[in-house]
């Protein structure tokens, strides 16, 4: 055939073998994979510890397979016990990963929880980078193992859970340092700042520690304060932070069940018609007792105790055993505990001073944040006349009538008067709390802060 | 020598009743039968059974059609199986990639060939159109085959583009609402043309369902037909534009004109452009085997270069899709970059009137264009006008896609790529 050159026939043998080389190259890319060398090192394992002739065919005939745990309510498919296969046999407790037995997890069965709606990382995957979440185009890396207790703080109050202590020393630090002057969490708190509600999903626990201590740096200009915070502390807010990832999981995870949390208190106290004997914000029986300021007088391992056997703690109690389990008791404590927080301790007279309960108030809403512990100032706030710092509360009581300063509270003060007006303009100010705070709140936080002017302090003018 | 077992068996196999009826013409051992089998195959059939000895040179055409077409094959081959896996749910997408990645078989491989073959189909159309215009192939007779190949250049776009989306990640979601918005520039039915297209205001699970249909269905039904009548029209069309054909043109035989009182042969109707009127038989091979041995090269090398760029280079997959989180900036497919740079202009000039203008003026060339002079060669001197017009435009085309690739930056402000430009960081 003249027309076609025997170079032709040279170039098809070339690209077919080239075709074929590249078949066989892909197919042994995709077919040579690192959970296949583990899964093999688990089974010559087993084959070692094999001591009758039934281990040993038991071990041989484990397939080398994915294993993969589907939670369709979470819509996740975890396959870390591809690798991770050993993980639930406590013989494998030291090994080096990936064989090693994961202790602890009696609470949260690995069938029903999977792997990564606690420590994170990408389910799907099976190569240790992708799945790990070390990769360009995933947002939810792993959970460093320091931090994990953050992810308690998903599903359970921080302070529910003696397993995680850590969760609970963050919230603690959240509440005191006074974030919630400029930050809204779970609905309450100012304006000044973000939301920090889905924080945790969206930040590295590195970013979050260097927004603590220079809050300019990762965000070019912030207004934020540094914040003076000891090691522990830095990190136990970080865990905090890390904690709030938005919505709580769905179906059975929410379940009250599950959580013993506040609101599960709350249906339970209804469900079993407690409100027979007692009375909550003065409905109810008065065959017990009032219950608003309960958690006041007795101690949270008293009420827990009461629950499971009032007659061990009030001899003589005519209140049944109603028999509850370990997590609707805690339920129903959280709920009374919850009903002092949030309404009782603040509207029952007499039992505490308005100053206290304004203390509190100053406490719930974060003014510490900008104004110091107390109100003793000392927060820098750039060219700001005052100083360039936030104004302490100590003279408010020289220069406000009780009248003005609610109105203030109430108003806010969104310009603060500049130091120098070239400069860029006070990052901090005051922002308006109308519709946040409560009016007896608000009357109590006056009355607190008009407290704050030193008694022995000599006006000399 | 002894003949091996299988062409021993292959000969047999020719001779059965099975074999004769389903092949007709066994493997051609003459000029009678090479002929035969070309005709006697409906997929051959769409070729003649000889061919200008030209088009066996590489540099005629360099094959840009025919590339085109093994890549829609692969397109076909590969996306059927992903079909095995893809479920066009806005929840279940995404995963279904993450699955072909992380646990199907050759899952990745195959989504990267489809991937890549898509990519390089639509710049070979575009090549292939060049092409065309630059060897003046489109001029008499050959006006509708330039039509219908306008026609499967944007069925090309469409596909490119309905498959974007259907990984519904992040690069999906966006790209394709920058698309629908310019879309919905046009003037009077741009809104509505963009509520048909989306099923909805915004990309959502109704879009997701309507591409994944158009992508899946009726566009490479579309293709597949028009692609068909493209090829059997450049036979008809009397096979490659050639530089001494305006001699062979004989006009279409008009019936009208013919006496009605007498019978005709088929022969005597038939328009006058098959290779065979008034052409030197010298000229002419058998495509049976110089031709289709020659079409067998180009696929087998289509093919090595897809599978190399599937092994070595994965298909992009962003976040899964996030309708409160654009990118920035959001970039349409590169195919469309050069119109969003001029969409960042003016959306009506640059997302209607210019490519508007642009697909008309594509579409009247060979009625605006009518001397026959040029015809099949490169960059003929009689054409040096149309030459430089078509140049200008596309050299602006590639510029305008190669800002809008590499030198745009959050907010489509200017950047040059090896800098980084610094992104405004959000709050926590």
């Amino acid at each position: 055939m003249p027309e076609t050159p025997r170079k032709y026939y040279g170039l098809f043998i070339f690209l077919g073998v080239l075709v074929c080389a590249l078949v066989v190259l892909g197919y042994y890319k995709d077919q040579f994979r690192d959970w296949k060398t583990y899964q093999r090192r688990f089974v010559k394992e087993e084959l070692k510890r094999a001591t009758t002739p039934q281990q040993r065919l038991l071990a041989e005939s484990t397939p080398v397979q994915i294993r993969q745990i589907v939670l369709p309510e979470l819509n996740r498919v975890d396959r870390c016990t591809t690798c991770h296969i050993a993980s639930e046999d406590p013989s494998y407790g030291g090994y080096p990963q990936p064989l090693a037995y994961h202790p602890h997890h009696e609470q949260h069965p690995f069938d029903k929880f999977g792997c990564t709606v606690c420590h994170r990382g990408q389910g799907r995957a099976t190569t240790t980078e992708a799945a790990h979440g070390h990769v360009p185009h995933w947002d939810e890396p792993m959970l460093p193992l320091r931090y994990i207790q953050a992810s308690c703080g998903q599903c359970h109050q921080a302070t529910d859970n003696p397993a995680a202590p850590e969760l609970a020393r963050g919230e603690r630090v959240f509440e005191t340092t006074g974030c919630r002057g400029c930050h809204k969490l779970g609905g309450t708190g100012g304006v000044i700042g973000p939301v920090l509600d889905t924080v945790g999903a969206r930040r590295s626990p590195e970013w979050l520690k260097k927004h603590f201590t220079d809050p300019a740096s990762v965000t070019p200009g912030s207004g934020m304060p540094p914040q003076k915070l000891n090691a522990a502390d830095l990190e136990a807010i970080t865990l905090f932070m890390l904690s709030q990832t938005g919505p709580s999981l769905p179906g059975y995870y929410a379940s009250m069940k599950v959580i013993p949390s506040a609101a599960e208190g709350r249906r339970l106290f209804e469900q079993k018609g407690c409100i027979g004997c007692h009375t909550v914000n003065g409905q109810g029986g008065k065959i017990g007792p009032v219950l608003d300021d309960v958690g006041l007088r007795r101690s949270p391992d008293w009420i827990m105790r009461h629950f499971r056997d009032p007659q061990s703690v009030t001899p003589g109690s005519v209140m049944p055993k109603f028999g509850f389990t370990e997590s609707q008791t805690r339920a129903l404590t959280e709920f009374l505990l919850h009903l002092r927080d949030q309404q009782v301790a603040l509207s029952l007279p007499g039992l505490i001073t308005p100053v206290e309960r304004g203390r509190e108030v100053f406490r719930k809403y974060g003014c510490a944040g900008c104004h110091g512990p107390e109100g003793s100032g000392g927060v820098p706030n750039p060219n700001a006349k005052t100083a360039e710092q936030v104004p302490n509360l100590q003279h408010v009581a020289d220069g406000y009538t009780l009248e003005e300063l609610k109105a203030l509270i109430l108003r806010g003060q969104r310009e603060i008067a500049p130091l120098d007006p070239h400069r860029p303009p006070p990052p901090l100010y005051m922002p308006p709390w109308r519709g946040t705070i409560q009016e007896g709140e608000l009357n109590d936080l006056a009355a607190f802060v008009m407290s704050l002017k030193k008694k022995d302090e000599a006006l000399d003018f | 020598m002894k003949t091996p077992f299988p062409i021993r068996f292959w000969r047999w196999f020719e001779q059965t009743s099975l074999g004769r009826s389903v092949f007709r013409v066994g493997v051609p051992r003459s000029n009678l039968s090479r002929a035969q089998a070309m005709v006697s195959s409906f997929l051959l059939h769409l070729q003649p059974a000889k061919v200008q000895r030209r088009t066996l040179k590489a540099s005629t055409t360099f094959g840009l059609g025919l590339i085109s077409l093994f890549l829609f094959a692969i397109l076909i081959i590969t996306g059927v199986l992903l079909m095995f896996y893809y479920v066009p749910s806005t929840e279940r997408a995404y995963n279904a990639m993450k699955d072909l990645e992380y646990v199907v078989s050759a899952g990745l491989l195959i989504r990267n060939m489809h991937r890549w073959s898509a990519h390089l189909m639509v710049a070979c159309v575009m090549l292939h159109m060049c092409r065309v215009f630059y060897t003046g192939a489109y001029k008499r007779p050959r006006e509708f085959n330039w039509l219908l190949g306008i026609g499967l250049f944007l069925v090309t776009l469409g596909l490119s583009f309905t498959g974007y989306l259907l990984p519904w990640d992040q690069l999906a979601f966006w790209a394709i609402t920058v698309g629908a918005n310019i879309a919905s520039y046009a003037p009077l039915i741009g809104p509505k043309l963009k509520y048909l297209l989306l099923g909805g205001n915004v990309v959502g699970q109704e879009a997701l369902i309507r591409f994944y249909a158009l992508h899946v269905i009726l566009l490479p039904a579309v293709a597949g037909l028009m692609i068909a009548v493209h090829i059997w029209r450049v036979r008809k069309d009397g096979g490659l534009a050639r530089p001494d054909e305006a001699a062979d043109i004989v006009e279409q035989i008009d019936a009208g004109q013919l006496p009605t009182n007498k019978s005709y042969g088929l022969m005597e109707l038939a328009r006058g452009t098959s290779p065979q009127v008034g052409v030197n038989q010298e000229d002419l091979v058998f495509s049976w085997p110089d031709l289709l041995f020659r079409e067998l090269l180009v696929f087998l090398a289509v093919l090595a270069l897809v599978l190399s760029l599937a092994i070595f280079w994965n298909a992009p997959l962003e976040q899964f899709a996030n309708p409160i989180h654009p990118p920035n900036p959001a970039k349409a497919p590169w195919y469309f970059l050069g119109l969003q740079e001029l969409v960042s202009y003016s959306a009506f000039w640059g997302g209607v009137v210019v490519p508007g203008l642009l697909v008309a003026v594509l579409a009247l060339v060979p009625y605006l264009d009518r001397s026959r002079a040029g015809v099949g060669q490169w960059f003929a001197r009689e054409r040096t006008v149309a030459n430089t017009i078509f140049s200008v435009l596309l050299f602006v085309m590639v510029v305008l896609t190669i800002i809008g690739t590499y030198f745009r930056g959050p907010n489509w402000s200017w950047q040059v790529p090896w800098k980084e430009t610094p992104t405004l960081q959000e709050g926590p």
